[in-house]
């Protein structure tokens, strides 16, 4: 795909800006992945460039060779029309690139002012010139707009204020280039118009940025240049003034379709899953999921799209049983299971196939017939009624039911470890499906999992959909969604945002998903 | 792969190479324990081969020493048991040697005062020993499942707090009037009777830390609690997934670890001493963590490096008398072979990744005020 | 009133003397938790400093040379906690606790090489308590903390230094930083495992101070396994004091004075061995109260393999 050149693009300017920085061709492969095929981007003096792609996409990968923590497979990078090879994060920052990371790299307990100058510290003979730190950073903020306590702790900031102060840490350490990865994902719209008339003043310095993002409408709003990138490959580069969010939208999602499921009409019988104005808490002590209320059928898939963080893991482990809901209620077969335990709802007939399979799904160390039983194995017949195990009883049934569903080897010996990331999963597969569940929640359960092994799994769903099972199915891929489901509701910043049938357009989903009623 | 097996050969054949993964690395420490002992002994001006043959004469070299090394390896079966099933369940238990002194007293108490019973009194005193080391092994657990108090510290606190209670009570109220301080001699029929075969001392407690320590394999792999502890052990969140109590599960593998050591407390004074003098036995429990990592934490390797641990203690009564190298030698491999048995990456290094995947043990990543 | 005075004096006075070596360690054990590394070695480090003061003042006939002896000894052993748990990713409870093994062994061992016997080691040239001038006159309080040994003068100094030396150097903000989020310190260009080891380093020297202080500041000879657990009295004091030094220091002070009334109090009442637990059981008690939890260094306790 052709890079079309800018011509009168925004802020006038940018089409005559010295390229600051280009990367040419650059690969990179993990194992059987490529991550970035033949990526090539340029960066002019006081742009900022949108870099837009779907989560997996490569947008993070290219950043972090960037950034030194990655060496390319092939490719260069110039600096200033210089070659440069960029060995380490401290190597970067010399060169004048700085980082803001999506998951802050800050230390919560010490202050803006310490954050900032750790590492190059000012000194006052022995100590930490900690006024001057205080003072330069005062300076910083007045220079550039930002508004920041110097003497306030990390922890005590909202996300906002910790954001600004990542910023200043690069301008610190006199960055001319700055690099945003996701930076929104975590701000309320207003800290989000704060956070771009940052950027433009930081622009309008001098400095350039590269705006690493799947929003697309906020991008529209402050880019110059939007590369869109897909599947490991720059897509097309096009001026921010002379597209709009649909267009966006399709060049972001669209692709060629790799798995059409054939599947029958839907026939929808009784509501056997409900959750109702459900709230619940993040780890982190958020709330992750704000009045969520949904209705799942026998027979029916019922998809669940969004993009990553936005409340599925904690909607999933709340219907799941496996985290308490703060408000809210869930209901199995009409029957109000909120104050029930994981355990309680597997034996009325829920199954969960979780997101991780390494560090929930299974006990990696354990064979795979104790995995079969992880959640049975205090019951008939795998335990007699004085606690006592039946080893042979859980083997046979393993065996059986690994090889119903194509767990290779389908040895119940094996470490759950030694298998295959498809493997794995189909084998919680076979845990899950084997105790002829009513209803089964499934979060991302082709993950990380090859194709053979996705389509099986797709089958066994869909063939659980035709025996009448009422199927929840949460996922980061739009085509899994898209394909298995009969519908589709999409989970934004922890509300159902909207609902809509597989038929619907990348752009629909992709506006819903970025936050944008359609 | 060995789809056509029957089940149980290919399980057996699992294990097998399990256990001899296993055993590379501890030979592996072992055998670079022995020799930064050499370089010991031969600054102590002393020649390591004849310091190493006479450790071994003593060791296994007669009957005599024979007797000695299961001697001193029963204990230290409990104490490695006592720390391997709270490892198991993800969870250090320094506790052993508190928890060891706790089942003594209870055994000298009770087996003056239950001699009556006849041949009933070795099983109820001993029982009463298993319960009340489970008691005292409960109260770490409790503090942590309730408080999150780390166990380390709280177990290593109540170890000083267990031994001086058994002091004053073998000082104080049950006291003998003879002239050892200590408690009375027990009654003849809570005795352990010694094996006799020119074994010495050897008595029938090591039978008893045999099947306790059989005891423990069932409970572990044949029984719906262990698989619990073993779940939470290796992966808390599978387990909080599989809606399995992590607090109850904490609280019982303490509590279990402190029978153990609470029931070789009690067959150290009823099959050894006959009664609790003061000063009595040290390091046991701290010991016991050793023969556990050694060991894998697996009951089998638990008895094995018993016999380890338990034939360098008997071997370096035999140095201390042909050389003039400290008997402590013994108590200084012990500690190097602990350091290096830990040192997985230091396995990695020499032998590569999967070498090390193989010797990696149970989950052991939490700092202190997890 | 003047009875009451009377007895008050040699109650402090204990008290500065047991809590002289649990401040050292417990600042020590800060330093190395603050960097992200357990240290419940802490125990052996001041065991084999003890040994190692006596061992050198024996044979030069010097307490300074004994003190330089039992900071090599405490250097070395932390050093080789260092090593296993930074390096080498060992598990960081486990290699502590060998630590304390090795000591407990290796000083058994070494008291029958060095001395020819085993208990005690024969008398030493110590650090005798020296009273400072006008101070030591102040009625009360002025034998108590003014008439010590040197090294629980050193031990006040190290108070404020440490804090200090974590507060407002760079040395100590990156140590800091380090414990809490080793990836932001690890981005901005300073080495993890340099300022572990540091950490881990300073963790021996001090608690060497505190062992020395044991053998020779007090009784002038090393008794086998005469730490008694202070060492992790030192760890309880550290948690207690939310790793701040000042509030370590504090809380040494605090068990300092439990120490000191089980030889005050009258022992025909309570008997000796409860009074003995009074130390281990105030230590569970604390740790219940404040699980430690929320407040430890972030990163404490995993190894920390780059990217």
């Amino acid at each position: 795909m052709a890079e079309r050149e800018p011509t009168g693009g925004r802020a006038g300017t940018a089409g005559e800006a010295p390229v600051v920085l280009e990367m040419r061709g650059i690969t990179k492969t993990f194992g059987a992945v490529r991550a970035n095929d033949g990526i090539s981007i340029s960066l002019r003096r006081g742009e900022v460039l949108g870099i837009l792609g779907e989560n997996g996409a490569g947008k993070s990968t290219l950043m972090k060779i960037l950034y030194g923590l990655y060496s390319p497979d092939a490719g260069e990078i110039f600096l200033d029309g210089e070659r440069a090879e960029i060995k380490d994060p401290k190597d970067a920052v010399e060169r004048g690139i700085g980082m803001v990371h999506q998951h802050f790299t800050l230390i919560p307990p010490l202050t803006v002012a310490e954050n900032i100058v750790l590492g190059a510290e000012p000194r006052r003979g022995l100590a930490v010139d900690l006024q001057r730190a205080v003072r330069e950073t005062g300076e910083l903020c007045e220079r550039y707009g930002l508004r920041v306590d110097p003497r306030a702790r990390v922890a005590d900031l909202s996300v906002g204020e910790q954001q600004r102060v990542e910023i200043l840490k690069a301008l610190y350490r006199e960055a001319r280039i700055l690099v945003l990865d996701e930076p929104t994902a975590v701000l309320t719209p207003q800290e989000t118009e704060d956070l771009f008339s940052t950027l433009k003043e930081l622009v309008a310095s001098g400095l350039s940025i590269i705006l690493i993002t799947h929003k697309l409408g906020e991008l529209l709003g402050v880019s110059d240049r939007i590369t869109i990138i897909r599947d490991g490959r720059v897509v097309d580069t096009v001026p921010a003034a002379r597209t709009d969010e649909r267009e966006l939208a399709r060049l972001m999602v669209g692709r060629e379709v790799l798995l059409r499921v054939e599947k029958e009409e839907a026939e929808p019988g009784g509501v056997r899953l409900q959750a109702e104005g459900l709230v619940v808490r993040s780890s982190r002590g958020t709330v992750a999921v704000r009045g969520v209320s949904l209705e799942v059928r026998g027979g029916e898939i019922l998809g669940i799209a969004g993009v990553d963080g936005n409340g599925q893991t904690e909607l999933a482990e709340a219907l799941a049983g496996t985290r308490p809901a703060e408000g809210g209620a869930v209901r199995l077969d009409g029957e109000d299971v909120t104050r029930l335990g994981a355990k309680a709802r597997k034996r009325r007939g829920l199954a969960y196939v979780p997101e991780d399979r390494m560090a929930k799904g299974l006990v990696p160390d354990f064979a795979l017939y104790e995995n079969h039983a992880l959640k049975t194995y205090d019951e008939p017949p795998y335990a007699s009624r004085w606690g006592w195990l039946r080893p042979a009883a859980m083997r046979r049934r393993a065996a059986e039911a690994l090889r119903a569903f194509d767990v290779r080897p389908p040895d119940p010996d094996l470490p759950a470890r030694s298998l295959s990331g498809g493997n794995q999963q189909k084998a919680i597969l076979a845990r899950e499906l084997s105790g002829d569940p009513g209803v089964i929640i499934a979060y991302q359960p082709t993950r990380g999992v090859d194709v053979g092994a996705i389509e099986f799994i797709h089958g066994q769903l869909l063939r659980q959909r035709g025996e009448g099972k009422a199927i929840l199915l949460i996922s980061l891929e739009l085509e899994e969604v898209r394909s298995l489901s009969d519908r589709i509701l999409v989970l934004c910043d922890g509300r159902i945002v909207g609902e809509v049938g597989p038929e619907a357009t990348d752009e629909e989903l992709g506006l819903l998903m970025a936050g944008r009623a359609g | 792969m060995s789809a056509g097996r029957g089940g149980l050969s290919s399980a057996l054949q699992a294990a097998l190479g399990r256990a001899a993964g296993a055993l590379v690395f501890p030979l592996v420490a072992i055998a670079l324990a022995l020799a930064v002992g050499a370089v010991i002994v031969l600054a102590t001006g002393n020649n390591p081969l004849a310091a190493y043959r006479a450790l071994a004469v003593g060791a296994v070299g007669s009957p005599a020493a024979i007797g000695r090394t299961l001697l001193n390896a029963t204990p230290l079966i409990f104490t490695g048991l006592a720390v391997a099933v709270a490892f198991r369940a993800g969870l250090f238990n320094i506790g052993g040697e508190g928890q060891l002194y706790i089942g003594a007293i209870t055994a000298a108490i009770l087996g003056v005062s239950l001699g009556f019973l006849g041949p009933l009194a070795i099983p109820v005193v001993l029982l009463a020993c298993l319960l009340t080391g489970f008691l005292w092994g409960a109260i770490p657990g409790l503090l942590k499942a309730r408080f999150g108090a780390h166990e380390v510290i709280t177990t290593i606190m109540l170890n000083f707090v267990a031994i001086n209670l058994a002091t004053y009570l073998a000082l104080k109220p049950f006291r003998t009037e003879g002239l050892v301080p200590g408690t009375d001699f027990i009654d003849a029929a809570a005795r352990i009777p010694t094996i006799g075969l020119g074994l010495g001392r050897a008595n029938y407690g090591l039978f008893v830390a045999l099947v306790a320590a059989a005891a423990v394999y069932l409970l572990l792999w044949r029984t719906t609690l262990g698989f619990r502890l073993r779940a939470v052990g290796l992966s808390p969140g599978a387990a909080n997934y599989a809606g399995m109590s992590i607090g109850t599960s904490t609280v019982l593998a303490l509590a279990i670890g402190g029978a153990m050591a609470g029931l070789g407390g009690g067959v150290e004074v009823m099959g050894v001493y006959g009664k609790m003098s003061i000063p009595f036995v040290s390091n046991l429990g701290f010991n016991g963590i050793g023969v556990a990592l050694l060991g894998r934490n697996h009951p089998a390797g638990v008895v094995l490096g018993a016999l380890l641990f338990g034939g360098l203690a008997s071997g370096a009564q035999e140095l201390q008398f042909e050389t003039d190298v400290p008997l402590d030698l013994a108590d200084v491999l012990l500690a190097i072979i602990l350091l290096l048995v830990t040192a997985t990456r230091l396995v990695e290094l020499i032998f590569g990744k999967r070498v090390r995947e193989m010797a990696s043990g149970t989950r052991l990543d939490e700092g202190l005020a997890s | 009133m003047e009875e009451l005075l009377g007895g008050l004096s040699p109650l402090l006075a204990s008290m500065v003397r047991n809590a002289t070596p649990l401040v050292f360690a417990a600042l020590g054990g800060m330093f190395s938790e603050r960097s992200g590394v357990v240290n419940i070695g802490l125990e052996g480090l001041m065991l084999i400093s003890a040994f190692a003061g006596v061992a050198g003042a024996f044979y030069s006939g010097s307490a300074w040379v004994g003190l330089l002896f039992a900071l090599g000894a405490g250097l070395g052993f932390a050093l080789i906690h260092a090593l296993m748990s930074i390096t080498f990713e060992a598990d960081q409870i486990i290699s502590g606790t060998a630590i304390n093994l090795l000591a407990l062994g290796g000083t058994g061992f070494l008291m029958e090489l060095v001395f020819g016997r085993s208990g005690t080691s024969p008398r030493v040239q110590g650090f005798e308590p020296v009273a400072i001038p006008i101070l030591s006159e102040i009625p009360v309080v002025g034998r108590a903390f003014f008439d010590q040994s040197l090294l629980v003068y050193l031990m006040y100094a190290m108070v404020p230094l440490t804090y200090l030396l974590v507060f407002r150097t760079p040395f100590g903000l990156r140590l800091r930083g380090t414990g809490e989020a080793p990836e932001a310190v690890d981005t901005a260009g300073v080495s993890v495992a340099r300022m572990r080891y540091y950490g881990v380093a300073l963790s021996g020297l001090l608690a060497a101070l505190g062992g020395v202080y044991l053998s020779m500041g007090i009784l002038s000879a090393f008794t086998e396994g005469m730490t008694n657990g202070r060492g992790f009295i030192a760890l309880a004091a550290l948690i207690f004091g939310r790793w701040n030094p000042v509030g370590a220091a504090g809380a040494a002070f605090l068990f300092g004075l439990a120490q000191a009334f089980i030889f005050q109090a009258p022992q025909d009442v309570i008997p000796l061995e409860f009074l003995q637990m009074i130390p281990y059981v105030l230590t569970i008690v604390v740790l219940a109260g404040f699980g430690g939890r929320a407040v430890a260094p972030a990163a404490i306790g995993k190894p920390y393999r780059k990217e």
